[in-house]
């Protein structure tokens, strides 16, 4: 027993309650005339991310991303001259998606179609009989999409941005340029479809409420002592994004005979390349409107929820490793390391599904949410800011 | 006839089912293979982990015979199995449903 270990003191009332207090409308999660407007006002509007840059590791490397709430496709690439750009996969004679591969190396890129040939910069380089034509080569390119790089993920921007990424992030940029994950080269990665709305699946992975019920045995460690619910030390709010500082149980039981092996072999692994970066295992990162990141290095994922309609969403997790596996030792540890994750993660997406069938029947008008689902209220006031604002404009322009 | 290195002949009934080559598969077999056989290859390969992992840390993966890359895919497999047996145990059922959900894309051990 450690007697040492500090008394948990968990976040109050009165910390969030500028969040509000009020229910709120349960309607968002599952009305597909509410998702319309999401599109625009959350997601033609924001910084989404696709990527990392080591899925670009050298120049002509490029990597294809669907982008569903938007409909969009998106090419990312690094060109000769080591810019990473984006463009959409549209061929700019009639509209063809120009890539077909998910990811490659080319530097140039031809449509299947008329074979319109156009360059890392998206300019058009060549096309068949183009005198034939009413416009000038240059008034061709592929559309541009926006694009920043913060901590080796690659945002993309399919409006008009009116911040950059880095700025909107603050000091939380800094902090997670500190992190594996602004270094990795490597990537472990599992997916799932879910029938869902996109802000009740993020919600979940933002609340450690229900981390005693849905996770008895995986995550169970993480709740007990003073911290029954394992709820975290701290919630942070920076813009529309948001922080948690978790809290790390310091009666660890003693480990299992397999697992006890791999837990050192994870830490060696990462001591080795220098990575047991102090704290990092507390730091929790939601980035809107739907990223997050786990800081620590042995387990560091990031999770991204797509929408593709108001009941349907898609996630992305993704471990960041930095350097090829150098050996055995460390080639098992990030297979044991993305396995425990994946074990906790699979847990939630059925009952996720469950709450999203309650909410359709309309039963509910009203969620109540408690001091430790301020992030869930943080992110719905920002979500529903912008989506109120868009239908402003919308009625001030006549269009609704 | 042996395939495996040396010491690691207990591993042989489990070639077969275990030493599966890509991350995404080696999860599956996880909750595809019968409980009992499961259960079987984790009381043989718990205790060879350690050695086994030893063993191939003295050589680069470009040098690995063919013993060595079934042996390393076999601890790679055991990485999955010892969850289900160590973690989850009765829920493993229940939870292998609900892994199928969430399927591995991608590892650096596939490349
Ligand atoms: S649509 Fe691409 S070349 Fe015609
Ligand atoms: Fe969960």
């Amino acid at each position: 027993m450690n007697t040492h270990a500090p008394v948990f003191e968990s976040v109050a009332k009165e910390d969030v309650a500028w969040l509000g207090t009020d229910p709120i409308p349960a309607t968002a999660y599952y009305d597909p005339a509410y998702f319309e407007l999401e599109r625009e006002a959350v997601f033609r509007r924001g910084w989404i991310q696709m990527g990392h840059v080591c899925e670009l590791p050298e120049p002509g490397s490029f990597i294809r991303r669907e982008l569903e709430v938007l409909k969009a496709s998106i090419l990312i690439l690094r060109s000769q001259d080591e810019e990473i750009r984006a463009f959409h996969n549209v061929c700019t004679h009639r509209g063809t998606q120009l890539v077909e591969e998910a990811a490659g190396k080319q530097s140039r890129f031809t449509c299947p179609y008329h074979s319109w040939t156009f360059g890392d910069d998206g300019s058009l380089l060549s096309a068949p009989d183009f005198e034939q034509f009413n416009v000038a080569k240059e008034d061709c390119g592929l559309s541009k999409v926006h694009v920043e790089v913060v901590a080796g993920l690659i945002f993309v921007h399919l409006g008009t941005p009116e911040s950059g990424m880095r700025e909107s992030m603050g000091p939380l940029a800094d902090r997670m340029d500190e992190l594996p994950i602004a270094r990795a080269t490597t990537i472990s990665e599992y997916v799932y479809e879910i029938d869902a709305n996109w802000k009740l699946t993020y919600d979940n992975f933002q609340e450690n409420y229900h981390l005693r019920f849905i996770h008895p045995s995986t995550a169970g460690q993480g709740c007990g002592g003073d911290n029954p619910f394992g709820y975290p030390e701290e919630y942070g709010f920076q813009g529309p994004h948001r922080t948690q500082t978790i809290w790390t149980n310091p009666e660890t039981g003693i480990p299992s005979a397999v697992q006890g092996v791999s837990y050192m072999k994870i830490g060696e692994a990462l001591a080795k390349r220098d990575l047991m970066i102090p704290g990092a295992e507390k730091n929790y990162f939601a980035l809107f409107p739907s990223f997050f990141l786990f800081g620590n290095p042995g387990t560091h994922f990031s999770h991204v929820v797509y929408p593709i309609s108001a009941n349907k969403s898609r996630g992305v997790i993704r471990l960041y490793w930095v350097g090829d596996d150098e050996n055995a030792s460390e080639r098992y540890a990030r297979e044991y390391g993305m396995a425990m994750t994946r074990d906790i993660h699979v847990e939630d997406r059925s009952v996720i599904e469950r709450g999203q069938r309650g909410l359709e029947s309309g039963a509910l008008k009203h969620i109540h949410l408690q001091t430790n689902e301020a992030l869930l209220r943080h992110f719905f006031n920002e979500v529903d800011g912008r989506v109120q604002a868009y239908k402003a404009e919308l009625e001030a322009q006549g269009a609704l | 006839m042996s395939v495996l290195p040396e010491g690691y002949e207990a591993l042989e009934p489990f070639v077969a089912t275990y030493a599966v080559d890509n991350a995404g598969r080696r999860a599956e077999m996880r909750g595809e293979a019968p409980s009992e056989v499961r259960d079987a290859f984790y009381a043989a390969a718990q205790p060879l982990l350690a050695p086994a992992l030893d063993y191939l840390d003295t050589k680069q993966f470009a040098d690995y015979d063919s013993g060595d890359k079934q042996l390393m895919w076999m601890m790679l497999s055991l990485a999955h199995v010892a969850i289900a047996v160590e973690i989850q145990q009765e829920d493993e059922e229940r939870h292998a449903h609900l892994r199928s959900f969430m399927p591995v894309t991608r590892a650096p051990a596939d490349f």
